[in-house]
């Protein structure tokens, strides 16, 4: 029985990994094809291409402070909106949570010409903190609900006690709740930031000097103006951008021991 | 009083997310456009955008295209693999368990960008999948052009399917072995065990994640523009693509805008059927 | 809001205008002293780039006090469009000087982003140089000028002289009508089953170049047209139509081109160019006089022995009736933008950056064809690459697209039909009959003439 499951675990995990060795393969290859091969001339002339201030420093740095910043606004948003919604019986709580349940589908592309209008209007074009805002309200939806749901399972009785004590409610959030829920917290917090890591389209219509433009922006590069891609330097710079997300997961998994911190998030 | 925490929050979605939202479904009556004489200044044309959509043969397409990839790739895909992966996990050798877990991870941890390049390698005609077809004596068929809906499906599956089987293995953990064990007693088999114990339990679980993949997968768009373009002729252009195309490649905002507005009610669609399966959750 | 920012910019257009009218007199002492400068740069384009950081450091030298800000934009086409035509909505974002497709300019125009530059070219001894096709590229629908063409391109049939030798075929080669193309394709087929004969774009995927260097190099070359420019109409049910789309199925239901898989992959321009004709897989390409930019030595495929195993050859008309061959051109402008405060200072930086030496440069380097005469006839142009003199010799009998506002869904209905036809979903006949109802539904039945 253990050995089955082996076995077929085993096999799916090779599905999954054989489209990222690819990527491996080919950043190293000086002839890359599309197909997984061992790479008859091995180079790390693809890494020394991209790894430019202009094409690589500066955006990864840029995407640290964009996703970094949208990741803590989100969470410290959302731990102070969860908090009324977890704990009192109000009349909005319902309409609220349906609210912020029909943002989650928002096709945000199809909103951009809006956005850019009212943030010429608010003066924040170009604005790394607008853009910010913008992003973090975008994923406030999703993280409110899950954060809401993280909030649910910590018990009240904790906190009871604080209120006889006279402590306000804020001190108990933050003193009682948002220690307990730390693994929620980071769970929210990475789910956030890959999504702003990955964002292309924000950023690149709400900020106009190139050096202020994220990593997701510069990989759309090595597409091409007439068409030409070069897939090994395009390899090449998906591991340099993908690095420090996974850096990143793994770095706070570890803290939390595993995966189960997630389960909070779903149950309810 | 009470409501002040959520005060913030609140007037950071009213002023980014209601404020465009609102500008986005007047613009989905006007003719606004990015460029030609419409983007001098556009006129209100009541629902002109609304019919000529449902005139557009492209439309149905794209709507049960969009479907399909929901259903495919969000509820069965990462749904019910998500739920396997976890399974297999908690019977599977530890080293198995986080190499896999590690691959499986990293495919969601991946920028889109970067998953939908991988991707179109893979399952291009001189791809990946393609040479190990050839292993075996079989020549693959241009995965892209023929399957242009089931590659994008599997493409998403394998990107996605993290989160759900993080958030059942977390699940599962929480089901206490006892009831497992006590099944176990009554002569319960495998499958029955988890039809009639195991899923059960962890229900509430199901509806939550399958509600948040689905909203998800629903406005993706990157990983079947790079892959597919939505091609071939319109074979794989769900509703994303047919609304980039119309609002940025023909610069018709309005037109773009109206499909908009459809795919959110699309979500809300999925969205009620899933609350109504919770049911207790938002009370 | 929709409705204020509307009011805003009908506010900003009329003082840009009444701006522009009482400054005709070039008095530019009274504008502010900044201009922004909008364009595009991607990893494998960067020309552009090069170009005004040259101009820049020039002008600023020339003109102490005054400052050039450069705004690149990085991403592809479709992006660089979108986000132009945003910045340009709003005053506060509007660049005062930009780098804009011709085939852009008749919407843009409309739209009211761009403006009129004829009193000042007026005034601008250069603009003598430029030949007449592109200026013409430059003018709205309104038949003012609001754009200077930076250079053009034309388009042509690719080929391996390699593989022409082992197929037997006498090179030079020079075919007369589309039935010389078709045999030639079709010996190859027969001779070198390996080899794809030739590559026509085609089909949704490839988009404008399928629209362009595909199915518009065909029907210019018939006895009719795609827009009437005099009654300025779409013209519907000709024959040239259904003669171009006949071509294409014989091209790819006759299997003398890519499979059709091949050909509706979204990076076929990357197979072509760094794949199928570098390793000699490709006969015959009909494809644009850039295509060396990037095998030249600083392009994204050096390929040093391009030169010597391809040749071209123009692409001829239909039945050879004259003048014989047929080429499309596009091709880039700068244009200045309607919201600028500071109209006469960017006009004096477009010139600066269009002069002699900066045009000459740019069209080195990034493979364009020459559209200011001292550049064309410049030894160091000619010599740069050895293709520019046969792509050059074709700018005589070129077109340039019917680039109105409706162009880019035009377009795009060609890209359907092409591809109903090369897949074989449906004849020439009834893909020609939906495009006629496609361009109905576009522009109506009164935008429309029938071609009898």
């Amino acid at each position: 029985m253990k050995a089955l499951s082996s076995i077929t675990l085993a096999i799916i995990g090779i599905c999954f990994a054989v489209p990222l060795l690819w990527l491996v393969l080919a950043s190293v290859d000086a002839q890359p094809s599309l197909s997984v091969k061992i790479p008859e001339v091995f180079t790390l002339d693809n890494f020394g291409q991209v790894l430019t201030p202009s094409l690589t420093f500066v955006p990864l740095m840029n995407s640290v402070i964009l996703s970094g910043g949208c990741a803590v606004l989100t969470v410290v948003l959302a731990i102070l909106a969860a908090y009324p919604l977890s704990r009192y019986r109000m009349r909005i709580t319902k309409p609220f949570l349906y609210g912020v349940l029909f943002g989650t589908c928002l096709p945000i592309t199809a909103m951009m010409v809006p956005v850019y209008s009212l943030f010429v209007q608010l003066n924040l074009i170009d604005s790394l903190p607008g853009t910010i805002f913008f992003m973090a309200a975008t994923s406030l939806p999703m993280a409110i609900w899950m954060m809401k749901n993280f909030m649910d399972s910590v018990p009240v009785s904790l906190e009871e006690a604080a209120w006889v004590d006279g402590a306000s409610s804020m001190k108990t959030l933050a003193r009682i709740v948002v220690p307990l829920m730390r693994p929620g917290i980071a769970v929210v917090f990475i789910f956030v930031f890959i999504q702003a890591w990955g964002n292309f389209f924000v950023p690149f219509v709400l900020l106009l000097s190139p050096d202020k433009q994220p990593a997701a922006v510069s990989i759309f590069n090595f597409f091409g103006a007439n068409g030409a891609v070069a897939y090994g330097q395009l390899a090449a710079y998906s591991i340099v951008y993908s690095l420090p997300v996974l850096a990143l997961y793994v770095l706070i998994s570890r803290g939390l021991g595993g995966s189960s911190a997630l389960a909070g998030a779903v149950k309810g | 009083m009470r409501t002040i925490p959520l005060l913030p929050a609140t007037v950071l979605l009213a002023v980014f997310l209601l404020g465009p939202i609102l500008s986005s479904f007047y613009g989905s009556f006007t003719d606004s456009s990015l460029s030609g004489s419409a983007a001098a200044g556009s006129k209100f044309i009541g629902f002109d955008n609304y019919s000529a959509l449902f005139a557009d043969p492209d439309f149905p397409t794209a709507v049960i295209l969009t479907l399909l990839f929901v259903i495919g790739s969000a509820v069965i895909g990462q749904n019910v693999l998500g739920l396997g992966l976890a399974l297999l996990m908690r019977s599977s050798g530890r080293l198995v368990r986080s190499v896999v877990g590690t691959f499986v991870v990293a495919a969601w941890v991946l920028p889109e960008i970067v998953a939908a390049f991988a991707s179109y390698a893979f399952y291009r005609d001189t791809g990946t999948a393609n040479s190990f077809l050839a292993l075996f004596g079989i020549a693959g068929p241009s995965w892209l052009y023929v399957f242009p809906m089931l590659v994008v499906i599997l493409a998403n599956t394998w990107r996605g399917t993290a989160f759900s089987m993080l958030v059942y293995s977390a699940a599962l953990a929480d089901v206490p072995d006892e009831i497992q064990e006590a099944a176990e007693m009554d002569g319960a088999n495998g499958w029955k065990r988890l039809r009639l114990v195991t899923l059960p339990m962890i229900r509430q679980s199901i509806a939550t994640n399958a509600m948040i993949t689905t909203l998800q997968t629903l406005s993706v768009f990157t990983l079947i523009f790079v892959m597919t373009g939505g091609g071939p002729g319109v074979q794989s252009t769900t509703l994303p693509l047919l609304a980039y195309q119309e609002a940025f490649k023909f610069g018709q905002l309005g037109f773009g805008t109206a499909i908009a507005t459809i795919m959110l009610l699309v979500g809300a669609i999925f969205s009620i059927f899933y609350i109504r399966a919770l049911r207790t959750d938002l009370e | 809001m929709k409705r204020r920012l509307a009011a805003g910019l009908a506010v900003a257009l009329s003082a840009a205008l009444a701006l522009s009218a009482c400054s005709a007199s070039s008095d530019s002492s009274a504008e502010p002293k900044t201009i922004k400068v909008a364009y595009q740069t991607t990893a494998t384009f960067n020309q552009m780039q090069n170009l005004m950081a040259a101009a820049k450091s020039q002008y600023e030298k020339a003109h102490p006090g005054v400052t050039i800000e450069l705004v690149p934009i990085q991403g592809e086409s479709a992006d660089y469009y979108t986000k132009l035509a945003l910045m340009n909505q709003s005053a506060a974002t509007a660049p005062d000087v930009q780098y804009e497709d011709t085939f852009k300019i008749q919407s843009d125009a409309a739209a009211g982003y761009l403006l009129p530059l004829d009193d000042k070219l007026a005034g601008w001894a250069d603009y003598s140089q430029f030949a007449a096709g592109a200026k013409s590229a430059g003018l709205g629908a309104d038949g003012k000028t609001y754009g200077v063409s930076l250079g053009t391109d034309t388009r042509a049939l690719w080929y391996n002289k390699d593989l022409f030798a082992k197929a037997g075929i006498t090179v030079p080669w020079e075919p007369k009508t589309w039935a010389d193309v078709l045999k030639a394709a079709s010996t190859i087929k027969a001779k070198l089953p390996d080899v794809i004969p030739f590559n026509v774009y085609s089909g949704k995927a490839a988009g404008e170049a399928a629209s362009l260097q595909g199915f518009q190099m065909l029907l210019y070359g018939t006895k009719d047209t795609l827009y009437d420019t005099s009654s300025k109409k779409w013209v519907t049910g000709s024959q040239g139509f259904k003669d171009s789309l006949k071509f294409v199925q014989d091209v790819y239901q006759g299997g003398l081109g890519p499979t059709p898989q091949q050909a509706l992959d979204p990076n076929i321009f990357t197979n072509v160019t760094a794949e199928w004709l570098p390793k000699s897989q490709l006969a015959i390409a009909l494809d644009g006089s850039w295509q060396s930019a990037a095998w030249i030595p600083t392009g994204t495929n050096p390929w040093p022995e391009w030169s010597t195993v391809l040749s071209q050859a123009p692409m001829p008309t239909q039945l050879g009736d004259a003048p014989g061959v047929n080429s499309m051109s596009g091709g880039w402008t700068l244009a200045v933008g309607a919201k600028t405060k500071a109209p006469n200072l960017a006009f004096d930086f477009l010139t600066t950056a269009l002069n002699q030496e900066n045009s000459k440069s740019y069209d080195i380097g990034n493979s364009q064809i020459a559209v200011r005469n001292d550049v064309a006839t410049d030894p160091e142009y000619t010599a740069a690459n050895p293709s520019f003199g046969f792509f050059s010799s074709l700018v005589a009998n070129t077109h340039f697209r019917a680039a109105t506002e409706d162009y880019a869904q035009i377009s795009n209905a060609i890209t359907v039909a092409m591809e109903a036809v090369m897949t074989g979903q449906q004849s020439v006949d009834d893909a020609a009959a939906a495009y006629d109802q496609a361009v109905v539904g576009i522009v109506g039945q009164d935008g429309t003439q029938s071609a009898n």
